[in-house]
Order: structure tokens, then sequence, then C-alpha cells
């Protein structure tokens, strides 16, 4: 057959394919112009409150919907009305089982999930019931990128733009599949595990360009944010969050070892967009090796800051380091909540939102990087007294030494090598996000009360290697960790609320106009009284909760959906300080509840 | 009786008649002209009872999110301390012990879990059988005590050939790595 001739062929079945596919959904909105997704649809998710179209909802990763049939006067009532098994607990590398940590996508009554090893699920969820379409299964290779996943077989979901469906794999891919077929339309290896990268978070959309962070501190990577042009798919730029020898920052590495070389700084945990200013807003991980800061004098930018990246360029416009020459593993990869809040004056302040692993709260002003205000989120913080009002630095920062040890009775060191810190080495909050409503200007903080025990062992430039871990120590957990969920009033910087949990908070919250819902690793899901964190409802789902719910609505009616099943990190690392959960079984469930 | 304290005349018979067993049905399995190792029981164990979890595919372990496994390749422990150390796991640290009944009906490092106290070591989420323990030391004492850095043959001969996990030990001898899996071109 000519090439020309099977053309012609091809198309001619793609278009039965799609009649045969219009004519299945009848009844169903099926393919339309409507449903590509545009950087115009991108730029106003919010103006579609039946949908969530952004993996933090919106630009502002605010996870806020105005959806409110669902409310604290009827939440009582709600109830599942469908369930899904997904696939994907199987394990590889090191790694017994996959778990979920995805947020869903819902478009237009399409829901599009991943389960950990990266498949796609498209399913319908018109009609009050949830039916597969397709099952995109990227068959990720398991033993290569499992080896070098330190923190579980984990993918936060996808992305949409024109019309695909775009989607990360933990073996270093970028994929695009076609929204209505299910088919791969194309895929990029972007990370490479190999030197120990790998991908958990979900694709941020800017204009036509997919932006990817990168997981892989432990494993001696020098991190960086990528962004690939999705006409072209070829990359655009690539900034490495570590910088290269005399680029601004490359002196905050002090040392003759070219430590910054294995500096860490992953971007594992999706970011922000500011489209007034063209910024990308994203968090940068610990430095490695994570305990042993002697090894690595300095500040060592950029790892455990916030950055803000000139979005055509990924140009550095300025950065907000939290915990210089960190000791602790206090990353800094979580999301930025970009909040305005009315000022003195008539005027606003631009306010870019981080709860930071180290246990501290911080407003940055976004469009200069300077640090507004900061506080305590956690019931207890050992490793500093706490923050300078004027720069938000530690207060025992001392920019004069090349290594910092803040409160030394607890801080791990080469002199200190056993050492009990609060809040543990998963922080205050984890990758779990927050959530902000925008009515009440509170913020919601899925928190982690814990502390946790570090032994240091001295760093031996001769044991770095590709794929093995470069972590100078480890923790242990000789002490019971809870949770909670701590709101936050933006308007005063200070704790509005606390809402205290037997368990930690690994899954994240979710605000709507009067309700906070979030979960529990023991099973269950939760909706708290937005204003006075008073629970309101709870379902037991029988699995771990790992994962953020997410709200939308499909024929005017509104659902609540959270993905079921306990992986990540906890599980494997973190499990003696909850004993309980050693109970909770491998799992991958998606719950849909409505009234 | 303590564990760790049989008589290894015993196991010996048992690990001998494991592995003939084994090497009997593998080889009736056996797709390549190879002959089946006799250590592959071992091997399997090493896998269900997620060993490479802590101590990695290749026994080097290492520091980490989990604190320091030990290293297997650098150990100097015997095959008996090796079998008391799976059966009773390491008291006060995070090795585990994989013995049903250890510290209970059967006492380890003479304590039982009252004289343990909070030196008690987990329990592993699989327990193993005797032969099964004695079939992981023997893998071990094969394919691990003593080696030197891992290899790209042994990587392959732990994982197969069906990863790219291996890629980086070919890399780093020289050879070229497998050709990349091909980045799926456009339908069309």
């Amino acid at each position: 057959m000519t090439h020309v001739k099977r053309q012609q062929l091809l198309r001619q079945a793609s278009l039965l394919l799609l009649i045969g596919a219009g004519l299945g959904f009848a009844g169903a909105p099926s393919a339309r112009a409507a449903d590509q997704v545009t950087q115009d649809r991108l730029l106003n998710s919010d103006k579609e409150p039946g949908n969530w179209l952004h993996h933090h909802k919106n630009y502002s990763s605010t996870r806020f919907s105005t959806l409110k049939d669902i409310n604290k006067d009827n939440v009582k009532n709600l109830k599942v009305v469908w369930t899904m098994h997904l696939a994907g607990v199987e394990g590889g590398g090191i790694w017994t089982h996959g778990g979920l940590e995805g947020t869903p996508i819902v478009e237009n009554g399409f829901m599009y999930v991943t389960d950990g090893w990266g498949s796609v699920y498209k399913i319908d969820a018109h009609g009050g019931k949830g039916v597969l379409l397709w099952k995109m299964d990227p068959k990720t290779d398991h033993d290569w990128a499992g080896a070098v996943a330190c923190c579980g077989v984990d993918n936060r979901g996808v992305a949409l733009w024109g019309d695909l469906v775009i989607s990360h794999t933990l073996d270093g891919r970028l994929v695009a599949t076609n929204k209505e077929t299910g088919q791969v339309a194309w895929q990029r290896q972007v990370a490479d595990p190999d030197k120990g990268e790998v991908i958990t978070g979900a694709p941020l959309i800017v204009k036509n360009m997919a932006i990817t962070g990168v997981a892989g501190a432990e494993y001696g990577i020098r991190g960086w944010v990528a962004a690939t042009d999705l006409s072209t798919q070829k990359e655009v730029w690539r900034t490495h969050t570590i910088p290269g020898k005399g680029e601004p920052g490359s002196d905050t590495w002090k040392d003759d070892k070219n430590s910054a070389a294995s500096g860490g700084g992953s971007t594992w945990v999706t970011g922000s967009y500011d489209p007034a200013t063209d910024t990308i807003i994203w968090g940068v991980g610990n430095p490695g090796p994570d305990w042993d800061n002697q090894y690595r004098p300095g500040d060592n930018l950029y790892t455990d800051s916030s950055l803000a990246l000139d979005a055509n360029t990924g140009k550095v416009k300025w950065h907000y380091q939290h915990t210089p020459n960190d000791p602790y593993d206090y990353d800094s990869v979580a999301e930025n909540v970009l909040v305005d809040v009315p000022a003195p004056n008539g005027t606003s302040l631009k306010l870019a939102l981080e709860a930071d692993r180290n246990g501290f709260a911080y407003a940055i002003d976004r469009t200069t990087g300077k640090f507004m205000w900061g506080l305590p989120f956690v019931k207890k913080v050992t490793w500093t007294k706490g923050l300078d009002q004027e720069t938000g630095k530690p207060i025992e920062y001392d920019a004069s030494k090349q290594v910092q040890h803040y409160n030394p009775a607890v801080t791990p060191s080469r002199e200190n090598k056993v050492a009990d810190i609060c809040p543990g080495n998963m922080g205050g909050k984890n990758w779990p996000p927050t959530a902000y409503n925008p009515e009440l200007k509170l913020w919601y903080i899925p928190v982690i009360e814990s502390c946790n025990r570090i032994t240091v062992e001295e760093s031996d430039p001769q044991k770095l290697k590709a794929r093995e871990f470069w972590t100078g120590g480890g923790p242990s957990q000789p002490f019971k960790i809870t949770g909670s969920v701590t709101a936050i009033d933006v308007t005063t910087g200070k704790v509005a609320g606390k809402f205290e949990t037997p368990f930690p908070n690994l899954g994240g919250v979710l605000a709507t106009p009067d309700l906070v819902f979030s979960g529990q690793p023991s099973g269950e899901v939760i909706a708290l009284d937005g204003k006075t964190l008073e629970k309101k409802w709870e379902f037991n789902t029988g699995g771990g909760v790992n994962a953020p719910p997410m709200t939308f609505s499909v024929d005017g009616k509104q659902y609540l959906a959270i993905l079921v099943g306990l992986g990540g990190a906890w599980d494997k690392w973190f499990i003696d300080a909850t004993p309980e959960l050693k109970r909770i079984q491998p799992g991958s469930m998606l719950y849909v509840f409505a009234l | 009786m303590t564990i760790g304290k049989r008589s290894s005349s015993v196991t010996l018979i048992g690990a001998v008649i494991v592995a003939a067993i084994l090497s009997t049905t593998s080889a009736a399995f056996a797709q390549s002209a190879t002959a089946a190792d006799p250590t592959d029981a071992g091997k399997a164990v090493f896998k269900r009872a997620n060993c490479f979890g802590c101590h990695k595919w290749h026994g080097n372990g290492g520091g980490g999110y989990g604190g320091d496994a030990l290293s297997l390749r650098k150990t100097e422990l015997s095959r008996e301390q090796i079998i008391e150390t799976v059966s009773c796991g390491r008291p006060g640290t995070g090795m585990p012990f994989f013995a049903r009944g250890a510290y209970d009906t059967v006492k380890c490092f003479d304590m039982n879990r009252q004289e343990a106290g909070s030196n008690m070591p987990p329990e592993a989420n699989t327990f193993l059988r005797p032969n099964d323990i004695e079939a992981v030391a023997d893998y071990v004492i094969a394919h691990i005590k003593g080696k030197g850095e891992p290899n790209y043959a042994e990587c392959v001969t732990f994982f197969g050939d069906n990863s790219r996990v291996c890629d980086v030990y070919k890399k780093a001898e020289g050879q070229p790595a497998a050709a990349p899996v091909a980045t799926g071109a456009k339908p069309n």
C-alpha cells in the first residue's frame, strides 16, 4: 500500500471512529470545539465552576471551588454514589506496591485520573455513575524508576491542553494522549532515571508549554524545572535549581568537592502561574546530602526556596530561601498559593503563600520576592526560636557562617550525630496541597504534627554514585506522629483554628464557600466547617487517604471525588510513627460522593 | 531452642534437598540452555520478602530514608549468623525478624519479647519458613557477600533484561546501553 493511500484510509478510519464515538455517547456531550482546552480557558478556569481544569484548580493554586450545593447544612447527607477500582498497586524497584496521590481533573463531565504508575483513566461521570471510557497505560519501566523513587510509586495527575491529556510517568516521560481515543499522540523523555531523576508531579500548562518538575534529591541529582512546547514537542527552556559555575547564586556552594553538581533541589510539586507578570512560581526541595550540611558549606541556593521564573525564558526573577544550608531535609517544594489581600489606601498586597516543611507558613510579596510575614503552623518547632521579623530568616541564621547549626542542641551535624527534630523530616506539611477560601480569607494547611530522629553519616564523595541514595544519614521514628488541619487568617497572619487528627494529613485539603474537605491515612474522608473547623461529616473509605479531595458538577449536580490508596513515603519509611496504619492495606480506588 | 544454633548438618541437608528440588523444577521450565542456579530459590525469597527494599538488589544497602541497611556485600557474617539475623532480626535496629514465633515460642539471642523490651526488632511483613531462610542465606553467600562493586551482569541476573534498570552499569562499563525505546512517533 502506498503511503498516501494508507494515510487516507487511516483518516477515514479515524472519522468513522469519531462518528462511532459520537453515537456511542448520544445524550452525552462528545468531542466538540468547546472541549478544546485553550490558554484562555486555563486563565479563566474559575469561570467554569463545574470543571476542575488545573491540578491546583486554577493558576493561583487555591483549590477553592465556588460550588455550594453541598454545604455545611446538608453535608451530613453526603453519600457514596459510585466508585471505581483502578490498577497500579503492583510494586517495582524498592517498592512493594503503588499508591494514589493524584487530583482528578474534570472537564464537562469527563474525569481524568492517574494511578501511581502513570496510567491515565478517562471516566464518563454523566448520569450519576462512572463509566470507564479508556485507559492509557504508558508501560512505565517499573524497576528502572521504582529503584530510584525515594518516596513511593506516585503520580499526582494530568493536565489538559487542546485535545490532549498531558501526563508524566515515574520513568521520566511527558506523555500526550488524545482525549477522545486514549491513544498516545506523542511522548518525550524529560527526566533521566539513569541519573536518579523521576517524575511524580502533574504538569502545569502555561500557554503552549507543559512545565515539568523532577524528583531525586535523595539520589544526588541537580534539580530543574523544564518547559516543553506542546506544539513542537521540543524543549523551550530548562532552568536548573542549582546555578551553574559563575551564575548568580553559585557562590553559595563553597566547598571544593563540587557538591553543587549533586546538590539536589528537586521540584516535584506542581507550581503556580501569575499571568499579570507572566511569572511561574515553583517550590524547590532540599539540598543533598540531606543531613550532612557540612559537606556543602554555604546557603545552597536555590534549595529550600520559592523560585519565580519568567514564563517565556525560565530565567530566575527572584527567589526566597526558607532554610539556608538545610541540615533537616526541610524542602520548600510546596505549592505557592497566589493571593491578593486588601491593604491600606485601597491597594492590595500580592502574596505568594507557602507552608514549608520547616513548620513555618510564609507570605512573600510575589512581585518582589520580599518577606511579608511568617508564623509556625505546627504545634512544635524546636530547630529555631523563630523567624526574624524583617527578613524571615531563622533567628539563628548567621550569614557569616558557612555551616548553619540553628538551635545546635537539636540540629543534626557531624558533631551531633543523633538529633531529634521537630517538625520531623517529612515536615510540618509535605506535598499534600493547601486550600484558600478567598471569601473567608482563610488558608487551610494539611499538617503533619511531628518530631523524628535523624542520624547523620558523614558523606564520602567516593560513595556518590548514580542511582544510589545520597542522604548523609537517615531518619527513624521513635515518636508518635499526629496531624491537623490548621487555618491561617491571611489578613492578620495568625492561626485562626486547628482541627487535630489522630494521624498525619497525607492527602491535602479542598475548600468550598463554607466547608473544608480532607482525609486521613486511616481511611476517613471528612468535611469541616470552613469557619470553626468543626467536623460536619465523615465517611470511612476502608483504605488509606493519601490524595486530595476535589469537587465538580455535571448535569447540574455537585460531586466530591477522591482517590484512595495508601502508598508514598509514609507507608515505607515513616510507618513506625503511626503503628496503627500498618493494618491499612494497599489499594487503588476512586470514590465519588453526592447528596 | 535458640534459632541460629541449629545443627549446620541438618540445615545443609535441607538446603541441598531444596536446591535439588528447585533446580529440577526450574530446569523443566527453563527456556535457556544455561543450567539453573541452585540459589534461585534464595533469590526468589530475597525478592518476595522484600530484602531488596532496604538492602537493594545488590545488597549494598546504604543510607536513605529508612536509615542505614548494612551492606551484605561487605558483611563478615557466616551462613549461620545470616540465618540467625534473618530469623531474629537485629535488636535495636530496623532489621525485622522473619521467623514465626521468634522472641515468643523461640528465644532469640537468649531473649524473649519481654527481655528484648524496647530493643525488640520489627516483625517482617512476610514470615519465612526455615528452609526459605536457609535458601536466602545461601543466595547471599553465593551472589552477594564478598563481591565488589555491582556490575551489569549481576544486575541483569537479578532483574532480567526487560527493564532499563541495569543500563547505568552498562554505561559505566563502557558498553553501549540498550537503544532507547522509541518515543512513540505520531500515529499516521
